[in-house]
């Protein structure tokens, strides 16, 4: 439902400049560059709570600055807020269930609530996250500034279309990446003919397997081919001398990959989807996706350079949107199935690279 | 790969609100044909690719020598997939060998030979002209200034070299000319008529006006854009180019086309915020471009801030300004937002760390004015390496361009944007040695773009 923007409240698990954190709490405090022009959010006050032990200079920094208010618990915080904003440390991968349960309780029924990260710890625990704010009319939804952010080129998915395969490469450690993976791949395949039908069996391989499982056709060395070719920031001789180089076609790829990690995702309706965590090779996120027909489209993700980030504006926008109208840019099972797969890799690493088969997915 | 549309519009009135949708929301686009019609994927057999021949004024690491000469020999990434030109590197020239020299080493191990004059890259050691294409890259390197502080770069005189091979030979190819094509505008312009009386195509300019635009917004031929802003970083007589072709790829879209440019006046430091106060609508556009930015400096304790002219004018304090003056009343302006002058290539990486640190943008953003008032905006998206990426990509459409105009013989755009660009950089240079606007009646060029858009989006 449509609703005012009067008090916004941030839960924070840490506040550095630059984090996550920061950089979604500034995009309310100060505004930030929208639409081609500097937008800033009218009459909201902003309310923050930051965990325990975490530094809060910055933070008063704002005060000062920007007249932000610190409050002493997520009960204060969130006591008269219109909407409320979870993040999480670093990237995101880690949700803290308790924190979160708080803050539905406590927020006022008809209100909103945004995670940035993690939905929650895992299957169950989304449920009951998601039941929690139904029964609380409070509207709920979770995501990263990846899924947001500007393509190059700038393309989406042609509705109803029938997808095979879909690929991601990122980079960092895990469960931040593979995080990142999912919420950069999920909007580019959600939308195919008969949406989302959930995720059957994963398998998770590192080091030599993953290219053992790319001879095998485990995942597509075309897809990756094509995602890297979208890459500004191929690694090894182009680093070095500034040469462009097919980094696929010369086969450099495992060369240059520093303990790579690959997941791979059986969807229920056949598509396969590949998260590729190839540190060494490429420093940017790209995408490429195969339909049915054989066409494939291929983008890479642009996060702007830091310290803007400004990623975190498309994000803010897209918060913002949902907190006013209550109208969810994208399904909250969404995040429901990305907790439920990350839990779900813990158990697919202990099965050293063989098929796990999930259960029966609700989502 | 799939691409948007926007190419081949006449201005409707529904097509130009699509437009504006993009830029105010950077919407995505949906499906349709490759852009720029050259498909990626693999070179034909070497015996059918198109020779070219390279004249460079010297190939290191990010020197646009290296970046023109890499993306011959090794490919890029086009379209999502690896491309490998349909044009075939044969012959090289090139004037410094500086310490980082990497033409001995590509030309080694890629078996291309490197020859001791510009008549011999031509004729690949022959008597008549032996390729189907030249390229002139004449950016970077040591050569003197003059005393306005233009770099006398060689392209006129090579380029005067070339002509004489055609002309030697009894036939023209096409000519690719990096960046402006020369500091004087009588040669340029000699330039220009050489092309015309021998008939080969002739493409010049900057990457700005054909790399990514963030959001992908394109003005439709014949819209009534009243005025542009380009904001941009570096130095005179160098990123100012860029600047310049930035505002000129969209202003040549309006209506009637590009008449010529009647005055240009460039100005520095606390003259270009005196100017500036007296512009309303110029103000206006220098912060809607300024919202475009991705790099915009911020106070400690922040990670960005709010477009304001006072934070620009504190991080930039040589601030120049080209305030121009079209024929047809048009007007752009131009801000360089730092007053560096030093080229990158071959600087080592703390140099180019402090040539890169306390800038007030690090990035091209456009911002135009439409008779309605209505504001359209962009990002022109240059990643720049190496602090950006590892690839200077923005020349992967360029490249893309120049195989095209060898392959058909013919320019995908005008030349006449580039020798009015030329021309007005010319002026503005003269404008700052002088202290005075400066009355630009050589500049009467008036031309028409090309319908179809040119820039990178598939």
């Amino acid at each position: 439902m449509p609703r005012d923007l009067k008090q916004i409240a941030f839960i924070l698990e840490e506040f550095a400049v630059p984090s996550p954190a920061q950089q979604l709490l500034d995009r309310f405090l100060l505004g930030y560059p929208r639409d081609g022009r500097f937008y800033q959010p009218e009459d909201c006050q902003v309310t923050a709570y930051l965990a325990p032990g975490a530094s809060d200079v910055e933070l008063k920094r704002r005060m000062g600055d920007f007249g932000l208010k610190l409050a002493a618990s997520v009960d204060e915080a969130v006591a008269k807020a219109d909407a409320t904003v979870v993040v999480w440390r670093g990237a995101g991968a880690t949700a803290d269930d308790r924190t979160l349960r708080l803050v539905l309780e406590k927020a006022r029924a008809g209100t909103a609530c945004f995670v940035r990260g993690n939905l929650a710890s895992g299957m169950n625990a989304a449920r009951a996250v998601m039941e929690l704010a139904g029964s609380r009319k409070i509207d709920i939804l979770a995501g990263g500034s990846l899924g947001v952010t500007w393509r190059l080129p700038e393309i989406e998915m042609p509705a109803q279309v029938v997808l095979k395969e879909a690929l991601i490469v990122v980079q960092g450690a895990a469960p931040e990446a593979e995080f990142e993976g999912l919420d950069g791949l999920f909007p580019f395949i959600e939308g195919r003919r008969g949406g989302e039908t959930g995720v059957r069996r994963i398998g998770c391989l590192a080091g030599a397997d993953v290219w053992q499982a790319g001879k095998d056709r485990e995942w597509s060395w075309p897809l990756l081919a094509a995602a890297i070719s979208r890459s500004d920031s191929p690694q090894g001789d182009p680093e070095k001398d500034g040469r462009t180089q097919d980094l696929a076609g010369l086969g450099l790829v495992p060369k240059l990959a520093h303990a790579p990690r690959a997941w791979l995702l059986e969807h229920n309706d056949g598509l396969r989807s590949s998260i590729l965590v190839l540190d060494g090779v490429v420093a940017d996120a790209n995408v490429a996706i195969r339909t049915d027909k054989g066409d494939v489209f291929s983008t890479q993700l642009y996060r702007p350079p830091p310290p803007g980030q400004h990623e975190f504006s498309r994000l803010a926008e897209r918060a913002e949107a949902f907190f006013r109208s209550g109208r969810a840019p994208w399904p909250v099972t969404r995040g429901g199935l990305i907790a439920g797969l990350l839990e779900a890799r813990g158990a697919a690493l202990k099965a050293a690279g063989k098929w796990v088969r999930l259960p029966k997915r609700a989502f | 790969m799939k691409t948007g549309s926007g190419a081949n519009e006449l201005w409707t009135r529904r097509q130009f609100a699509a437009s504006l949708a993009l830029a105010a929301g950077g919407i995505a686009i949906g499906g349709g044909r490759p852009l720029m019609g050259m498909a990626a994927g693999a070179a034909p057999a070497s015996e059918s690719r198109k020779k070219v021949a390279l004249i460079a004024t010297e190939v290191q690491k990010y020197s646009h020598a290296q970046h023109f000469v890499d993306r011959l020999l090794e490919g890029y990434g086009w379209q999502g997939e690896w491309h490998q030109p349909p044009i075939e590197l044969a012959g090289l020239y090139v004037d410094q060998f500086p310490e980082g020299d990497l033409a001995r080493e590509r030309a080694e191990r890629h078996k291309v030979r490197i020859y001791p004059s510009i008549a011999e890259a031509l004729t690949l050691g022959g008597s008549k002209l032996a390729v189907d294409g030249v390229l002139i890259i004449g950016e970077h390197g040591k050569y003197p200034k003059n005393e306005k502080g233009q770099t006398l770069y060689p392209r006129y005189k090579w380029f005067k070299e070339v002509v004489k091979v055609f002309e030697s030979s009894g036939r023209a190819v096409p000519v690719f000319n990096d960046k402006h094509l020369s500091t004087s505008w009588p040669e340029a312009l000699e330039m220009v008529e050489d092309s015309r009386r021998l008939g080969f195509a002739f493409l010049a300019g900057s990457s700005l006006p054909v790399t990514w635009r963030i959001p992908a917004v394109e003005l439709p031929v014949g819209c009534p854009l009243t005025e542009s802003v380009s904001l941009c970083y570096g130095g005179v007589d160098s990123y100012d180019f860029h600047g310049l072709e930035t505002a000129q790829c969209m202003s040549e879209r309006r209506a009637g086309g590009e008449t010529g440019v009647k005055s240009v006046h460039a100005v520095k430091g606390d003259k270009v915020w005196q100017l500036l106060s007296a512009r309303e609508t110029t103000r206006a556009l220098f912060l809607a471009a300024l919202a475009r930015s991705h790099t915009l400096g911020a106070p400690i304790g922040y990670t960005y801030a709010m477009p304001a002219f006072e934070l620009v004018r504190q991080a930039s304090p040589d601030t120049v300004a080209y305030f121009i003056e079209h024929l047809d009343g048009f007007q752009t302006s131009m801000f360089l937002l730092n007053g560096t002058t030093t080229a990158v290539a071959g600087a080592d990486q703390r140099t180019r760390n402090a040539l890169f640190a306390g800038r007030a943008v690090r990035d091209f953003t456009y911002a135009g004015r439409l008779k309605s008032d209505e504001t359209v905006s962009c990002k022109m998206h240059l990643p720049m390496p190496p602090w950006y990426a590892t690839l200077a990509d923005f020349f992967n459409p360029l490249m893309n361009h120049i195989e095209h105009t060898v392959v058909e013989r013919r320019a995908p755009y005008p030349i006449e944007r580039t020798l009015l660009t030329t021309g007005m950089l010319a002026s503005a240079m003269d404008s700052l040695f002088r202290g005075t606007p400066v009355p630009t009646p050589e500049l009467k060029v008036a031309y028409q773009p090309a319908v179809e858009s040119q820039f990178w989006r598939a």
